[in-house]
Parts: structure tokens; sequence; C-alpha cells
């Protein structure tokens, strides 16, 4: 494998409906945010390049319809990911609650060769709305979570006031390069 | 093809997924080499893999999946090639030698992304030909892939505003013109299916178009993430456009599927702002659309953006969303003549759900929806589709839900015309709610009209119904329907008596028109709520006219109790009757009524002469009503010697000798009052006990003739037991013995102690020698021959003495009078 030409990298983003899946990936990409909510329809992507160490990645990020129904065609665009972002709104127990079933879903699917090796990493999302006050999932809960999963990357992020998002991508590619690299071997 | 299955379909997936890896393996070495020829070559080899019209189309996503990686890496080669000094026109053009038309195609548009990129040309006009270009593939699901993987490339290319690609020629316009050019075509493709084929294949092609319709409603998404189609542009092009396609189309599928996707992608804000244009367009959607489930969710997502923010609602007032929505579904109801019941109530709910929300101060838009729903209800008669009716059921809970108050809920002049329609069990199931939402929120009924208002809404729990069938199941459902009732009924308050006393008989009015069933279960809610009310006109310290007037009421009461436990003789419910009307007499005797009491007594042993025959329950009967007259003090001596009389004579006419014995101790009591005013006869008392210790040798005679020789000492204890108790010591004996068969021990206990406490209780008539002569006889018979052994009852005997004992220890003025008892 000719190492002159970029890597790409595939990550696949999910999460329920509403979280801000589209809102973290715009802000990250287009460094842009809309209050509005609007639904994504099946999946496509967007990239984004960068630079890790001296190595310049295309990061390809696979963004997905949180509602069941806008899901028609299946998840074929799992295949060939390297990283999964799963994503939950801290002010909505039920998008923590279905983490597991996302998590446990995208390995079914994609059937990476080494499940328990494959990388993921959670986003706590929304952390600004009404001051952080109508949070019902709290950071210890969220940690707990990711360490029963094998020491999953965590970080509390809000895509509309951009906290922490440069660093969740950072993270994200920087697991996705690794999980590649590994696969090359 | 249909019997071919779903394991071909995998063969087939799997042929040509190698067939996909072994060119895509050439194109990669070819990729590294820097070989475009090849790369070319191989990759239109491994598109061409796409050109089958085998795989359904999961399947076929799978393989495109596949081929959309490689070209990938394909595209990053073609632009490395241009920064190399190849000429991307001339790329552009040399893909376009591709034998074969879709790997063709695919190859153009992928360097056709690298061209956008490079600006060498307007963005506009390499999208416009593109997606000309594409129009070459007529097949529906080739085409819908491809048309699908232009948009996935152009996507981050699109002249939007702010974007790169936006310049003087390249407008936001141009990137939206060219969206809705891919959407229209892909919709006409994906509509065109339908048409293809062979009837008999139709459900599974229909399947299959479902599984399609995210490619084409991916558009509508990208249209919504375009940051230049601002409201201006939405309302004045993109809806336009959309709906004209939407509506043209005259797909079922299609429309459902699309008028979903308008709803859920474009923000609140342009659907406020648009209502008119996107709401005009549902008359006109084919009758078989499930218009329903669209507009509710239209609705439902309005209703959360009101929810968001206090900030927006001004928006809703200034466009006059209500209206608006509520005009719409007139028009579609009235369009769609054949619409079931169920979509037309499950509008009306959405409809009320948001203007709850919305318009929580409206309740006249809350009446308004119920009454359209009532008048659109009333044209179909009674309703039997089960799922309306659960819908019917849900718009009906929603203001309770909301207001958590059901007197809001009764200022709805339309909610109990649409409860009319309901049928009686659902009648029921509805009542039941509005109970358990009364109960749960606490809310008093506090107003005779509110009451009379509740009460016809709830009759289907009331009032019997000529159709009613009665079995075993029912009958549980019935009772917890009626103890229902029966909380509702503690429920109804009011501070005034006045107020009070006309809700009660309201309430009487209804559960005496309820048919005889109810009656056990309604009645003594209502009797205590009326002496509760009779308990509060006596507290206060109210003047001369107040105490006059509640007097009045008062007696107005005791008259309504009365009708109301003579309803019971209709059940018949003697035994129940006769405990309310000793509760009244009771409540007179504390208003100091004696005729009133004196009238309810009689009522009471009428009922106990006539009406209850059964012998173990004359013994409670009884039991009531000795205890009940003992707590009397408003009797003279005249009405006191008759009951007292009567129930002594009760007493002595039981069945069983061991309840004769029981029952005439008892009423010893009634000539023994513990207040010092009260009637205290000690002969009176002696007597009685007397012919209980006479009943209860005959009873062992009995039991000694029935039993064989000798007779059982367990019985001759128990019966000497019956003489004695005190009911301090009923308690110390608790505490010290706990016999499983502790509580007919008790009872066994009875007459001796009784001696003790009248002896107690200073009545001269019990004397020592009364006494010891008892303790006497118990011990002599325990010890007789051919008395078997009961520890229980020789346990008890002991504890007997030992109480005495100790009240002889104790000292003091009890102490002495038991001085001589030797024990």
């Amino acid at each position: 494998m000719s190492t002159r030409r970029r890597t790409l990298l595939k990550v696949i983003v999910l999460g329920d409906s509403g979280v801000g899946k589209t809102s973290l990936m715009n802000q990250y990409v287009h460094k842009k945010f809309s209050q509005q909510y609007k639904a994504t329809i099946g999946a496509d992507f967007v990239t984004k390049e960068l630079q890790i160490d001296d190595k310049l990645v295309t990061l390809q990020i696979w963004d997905t319809a949180g509602q069941e129904r806008f899901q028609s065609l299946g998840v074929a665009f799992y295949r060939g990911a390297d990283c999964c972002v799963l994503v939950y709104d801290v002010n909505v127990m039920k998008s923590f609650d279905s983490l597991d079933n996302w998590h446990d879903e995208f390995l079914k699917q994609a059937n990476p060769p080494d499940p328990k090796a494959f990388p993921f990493i959670l986003l706590g999302n929304k952390i600004d709305i009404d001051g952080g006050n109508s949070r019902v999932v709290s950071e210890k809960k969220a940690r707990d979570w990711c360490a029963s999963r094998g020491n999953i990357p965590y970080f509390e992020t809000s895509a509309k006031e951009n906290i922490r998002v440069d660093d969740a991508f950072l993270c994200i590619a920087k697991a996705a390069l690794a999980n590649e690299r590994e696969q090359d071997m | 093809m249909i019997a071919d299955g779903i394991e071909d379909e995998e063969k087939w997936l799997s042929a040509a997924s190698a067939g996909l890896q072994q060119n895509a393996f050439y194109m990669h070495r070819a990729l590294d080499s820097n070989n475009l020829k090849d790369a070319l070559k191989y990759s239109a080899q491994m598109l061409s893999e796409l050109r089958t019209s085998r795989l359904s189309p999961h399947k076929y996503y799978v393989l495109y999946m596949r081929a959309f990686d490689e070209l990938r890496k394909l595209e990053i080669f073609f632009y490395e090639e241009t920064k190399r000094g190849c000429s991307i026109i001339e790329l552009y053009e040399l893909v376009q030698h591709a034998g074969n038309i879709l790997p063709r195609l695919y190859l153009l548009c992928t360097a056709g992304s690298v061209y956008i990129k490079s600006k060498e040309a307007p963005a506009k006009d390499i999208l416009k030909d593109l997606v000309e270009m594409c129009r070459g593939i007529q097949h529906p699901l080739r085409g819908l892939f491809l048309r699908s993987y232009l948009s996935q490339v152009s996507r981050d290319k699109l002249p939007d505003i702010g974007s790169e690609y936006e310049g003087d020629d390249d407008t936001v316009m141009d990137a939206v013109d060219f969206v809705l050019q891919n959407f229209t075509e892909m919709n006409k493709l994906w509509v065109r299916m339908r048409y293809q084929g062979p009837a008999r294949e139709k459900d599974r092609r229909e399947k299959e178009r479902s599984e399609l319709r995210d490619l084409v409603g991916k558009n509508l998404h990208v249209l919504s993430q375009i940051e230049g189609v601002d409201l201006d542009m939405y309302r004045d092009t993109v809806l336009p456009r959309v709906l004209e396609q939407v509506v043209n189309c005259k797909d079922e599928l299609a429309q459902y599927y699309l008028m979903d996707c308008i709803i859920q992608v474009f923000p609140d804000e342009f659907h406020l702002q648009t209502l008119d244009v996107l709401l005009g367009a549902f008359p006109q959607l084919q009758p078989s659309v499930d218009i329903k489930t669209v507009l509710s969710s239209l609705m439902e997502r309005l209703s959360n953006y009101a929810a968001s923010s206090g900030e927006v609602l001004p928006q809703f007032l200034q466009v006059d969303a209500f209206s608006k929505l509520n005009n719409a579904i007139g028009k579609v109801i009235e369009a769609q003549a054949d619409m079931p019941v169920l979509a037309v109530v499950t509008l009306y709910s959405s409809l009320l759900t948001f203007t709850l929300h919305v318009h929580p101060d409206r309740l006249d838009y809350a009446d308004q929806v119920l009454g359209s729903c009532f008048n659109k209800l009333s044209g179909v008669g009674k309703l039997d589709d089960s799922q309306a009716t659960k819908q019917i059921v849900a718009l009906l809970s929603a203001p309770l839900d909301k207001y958590n108050n059901v007197m809001t809920a009764l200022k709805l002049s339309n909610y109990p015309r649409v409860m009319e329609c309901l049928d009686i069990e659902t009648n029921k199931v509805m009542a039941k709610i509005i109970i358990q939402n009364i109960m749960k929120n606490s809310t008093y009924i506090s107003n005779g009209d509110k009451v009379e208002a509740l009460f016809g809404l709830i009759r289907g729990l009331i009032k019997d119904t000529d159709d009613a069938v009665c079995n075993e199941d029912d009958e549980e459902e019935f009772k917890e329907d009626q103890n229902a009732v029966a909380r509702l009924i503690y429920m109804l308050h009011h501070d005034d008596p006045e107020e009070m006393f006309k809700i009660i008989t309201i309430v009487q009015k209804h559960i005496l028109a309820g048919g005889v069933k109810r009656l056990p279960f309604t009645v003594p809610p209502l009797v205590f709520t009326a002496l509760k009310l009779i308990r509060a006109l006596q507290n206060g310290d109210a003047s001369k006219a107040e105490e006059a007037a509640a007097a009045a009421t008062r007696k107005k009461i005791f008259q309504l109790l009365n009708q109301l436990i003579e309803a019971l003789s209709n059940v018949p419910a003697p035994e129940l009757a006769l405990r309310l009307y000793l509760q009244c007499a009771e409540a007179a005797n504390d208003s100091d009524l004696e005729p009133v009491a004196c009238e309810f007594f009689t009522q009471a042993y009428i009922l106990y002469e006539e009406e209850i025959s059964d012998s173990r329950e004359q013994v409670t009967a009884l039991q009531l009503i000795i205890g009940t007259l003992q707590r009397m003090h408003v009797f003279g001596v005249e009405n006191r010697d008759t009951l007292t009389h009567k129930a002594t004579g009760y007493s002595a006419k039981l069945l069983k000798k061991p309840d004769q014995c029981r029952a005439v101790y008892s009423c010893s009591h009634l000539f023994w009052a513990d207040d010092q005013d009260g009637v205290r006869d000690g002969e009176r008392v002696l007597l009685c006990l007397k012919r209980a210790l006479k009943i209860a040798n005959a009873a062992q005679q009995m039991a000694n003739a029935t039993r064989g020789s000798g007779g059982s000492v367990i019985l001759f204890i128990e019966i000497l037991n019956k003489y004695v108790s005190s009911f301090t010591f009923v308690e110390y004996c608790t505490v010290r013995f706990s016999y499983e068969n502790q509580g007919s021990i008790m009872t066994r206990c009875g007459s001796k102690f009784r001696y003790l406490y009248f002896f107690e209780k200073g009545n001269t008539q019990i004397t020592v020698n009364t006494i010891q002569d008892l303790m006497e006889l118990i011990t002599t018979e325990m010890r007789s021959d051919n008395a078997a052994t009961d520890p229980a009852a020789e346990a008890f005997f002991a504890n007997t003495l030992r109480y005495i004992q100790f009240q002889k220890q104790k000292g003091g003025a009890v102490s002495e009078k038991y001085e001589p008892v030797k024990a």
C-alpha cells in the first residue's frame, strides 16, 4: 500500500433523533450552527481534511438519520468504518438509554474484524442548554457507561457554543487512524 | 424471478461483489503506478457490476456502497492527477470513453466532482451537465442510485451562500435548481417503477419502492441544509416546486412519504410562515393517502416548537396557525368523503393537542375543535370502530391531562356532546379516566351545577342500561366501577352547608335513578357524606338564627337519609341498611333529636325482625344494635326501655345457645352507662348476667347430652368463661397469651369478668360472694374426674386469678373491694 497517498478515514455518527448529530458535524466542518431542527434522511457524509502528526488525513464523516423511518435502505454504509461516534443529549435520558442499542447494533451490522478493539467515542451533547440545569444524565453516569464498554473516550460538547467539538473530532480522527493502521498490518 | 428467492440473491450479490473486488484490485494497482488508462479501464469494469437487475434495493445498496468506497480512492487519484498537470477538462472528456453508459456516468460524476473543485468551470455548468447526462439511465433502480451518487459527490460543492463555489455566475439559486432537478428526475423514476413489470408482482414492487424512498427524500434533506435557502427562497421557490412534483405525481406512496419529509426536514418557522401553501396541498392528494398521520405529525412538531420557547408564540398568533389548521382539516375531510372516522378523530385529536399546547388560555379553541369533531361524528351514527373510539378517548383525555382539573373540561360545552358519541362501554372507560383524574389531582367538585354536569358525563357508571349483560368478569368490573363512583362521591365538597346539601340532593337524584344494583355501592358514601354535613352543622358558635337554620337543614338531611336507606330495601340489602340506620341513629343522638333517633332504631328493628333471617347475620346485627344502643344517651326512659327490652328479647331468641348467652350478657351493659348521669340499674345487670349463666348451663347440659358421658371440660370451661370479662383484663390476657384459638377463648372469658367489671364499676348487686361462688364453680368443674385437661382454659383461669391477685395488691379503693375475694 502506498504511503504517499492520503489516508481516508471513515467515521459513522449515530444516536437518537434530535441529539445534534448533524449540528456537531456542521459545527466541526463548516463552523456553522442552526437552532432549527431539521431531520436527516438516509445517510451521507461530509469530508474534512486534517493533519495528524505529520500525516494528512481525510475524514469522511457519515451523518445518519436518527429516525428509523428515514433509514429505509439499511446500513450498508457502516461497512469499512474506522470509528463510530455515539451521540446523546445530556438533557434527554432516553437518548442515553438508547446508546447500548446503537453500540450493539453497529457492531452487529458493521461486523468489524475485532469488535472488542473497534474504536467508539461517546459525545454528550447540548451541555449549554439552560446553563446545564436541565441536564438529566450526569457526567459520572456517562463515564461509567464508557468504562463498562471498554474505556470509550468521552467528551461533553455543545455544537451550539462550539465547546470541545474540535477536540472530540481530533480524538475521533486519531482513533480512526489507529484502527486503520491496525487493519493494514 | 419471484421464485428465485433470497438464497439466489445472496449468491448474485457475492458474485457481483467478487467481480467488483477483483477489478478494484487491478484498479488499486493502476492507481499505485499512476496508470490512468488502466485505472479507467478497471474502474469501468468494476462499475459494470452495478448494471445488474437481479438485486433487491437492499442488496444493491450493499454493492453500491462497495463501489462507492472504491470511487473515493479514484476521486483522490483524479485530484492528484490534476495536481500533476493532467487537465481536468481532458479527464472529464476521457472518462466518457467508457463503453457502457452506467460506468461512464459514475466516472463522469466522479470526475465532475474534481472538475468543480478545480474551479476551472462554473460549478453550475458542470452540475447542470451532470444532472442532464444522468437522464441516460432510465432504469429506475440503477437511475436512482446513480443520481443518489451524483447528489452525494456534489453535496459539498454546491454554490451555496458562503461556499467557496459561490461566485458572480454561481448563486445559491443554481444550487437549488440543481437539487430540485435531480429530485424531480428521481421522483419520476421512483413513481414510474410502480408501473413496470407484471401486475402480479405489484406488492413486491411496492415494497422495493418503499425501500428506495430515502434516496428520493434525501434531496429534500440536501435542500434544507443549503444555507442560502432562507424563508423567502423556501416560500417562493423550494416549497412550490416540491409540492408541484408531489401533487402531480399522483402516487400514494410518494405523496405520503414526501409530505412527511417536507414536514420533518424543514424548520418549524418555515412551516408556520407557509402554512397556507403547505396545507393547501393536502386536499389535492390522492384519497388513499394517509393524511391524518402526516398532518398529525405536522401539528405535533408545531406543538413542540411552541413549547420550546415562549418567544416563538407570537409567530403562531401572527399567522393564526390554529384557524389555518382548523380550516385545512375541515377541507381535507370535505375533500375525502370516505375518510374513515378514525382518521377524522385522529386529526381533531392532534389539533386539540396543538391548541392546548399553543393556546392554553383559549378554551374556546378547544371547544371549537370538539364541536367540529362532534358535528362529524353525529353524522355517522353509533361508532363500532374500536380504534376510533380509542382515539376519542385520547381526544377527551387531552384537556384533562393538560389542565389537571376536571372543572376546566366541564367548561367545554362540546365535551359532553362528544362523549355522547361513545358506546356505553367506552363511555364507562372515559368516565373512569375522569374519576381517576379527579382522584389524582384531588379536585374537589364544589358546585351543584358542576356536580350535575359531572354526573351527566359519567352516567355510564351511574345508570343501568337496557342492554347490560352480566357475567362473572363483568361482575368484578362492575364492582370496581362502582367503587370508583363511591370514591368520587367523597370528592364532592362545599364549605357552605346549603350548597353542600344541594350537591347531596343532586347526587341522591342520580343514584336513586341508577338502578338497584348500584345502590349498595353508592348509598353508603352518600350517607356518610350527609352525616359529615350534619356534624359540620353542629360545629361552630352559631348565632340563634343560624342555629335555627342549621336545625332545619339537619332535619331535611335526616329525611333524605331515610329515603336513601329505604331505597336499599329494593335491592334488597337489609344488613347494610341496618348498619346505616344505626349510623344515622347515632348522628341523631349527637344532634339531640330523640324522635329521629327513635325512628331510625325502629327502622333497624323492623329490618332485624322481617328481613334478617340468617342466624350468623342475626348475631352480627344484634351486636351492632346492642353496641349502638349502649352509646345512645338521647332516649328518655320510655324509649330506652322499649328498645332495650326488645334487644334483650332478640338476644334470648337467637338460634344457638352460646350466641344467646353472649348476646344476653352484652345486654347487661345497656343497664349500666359509663357516664354518671346515665342509667345504672344494678339489679337488671345482675338479672342479665344470671340469665346468661342459666343459658350457659343449659348449653353445657345440651353439650353433655350430645357428646356422651360427662361432657367435655373444654365446653364446660368455655361456658364458665362466658361469665368473665373485663375490658382491661382482656388486654392483659392478650399480652400474656397468644394461643391460636385466642379469639374463641376471649369470647368464652366473657361473662365472668363482666362480673368483675361491674364489681369494679361499683355495682352493689355484684357481691364478693357472687364472684367467689363463680370461681368455686369453675374450680370444681375443672377438677371433676371426667374432665379432660385443657391447657388454654386452665391458663386462662390461672390468669383470671392472677388478675384478681394483682388487683388486691395494687392498693387503693379497688384493692379494698377485692380484699375479701379468696384467690
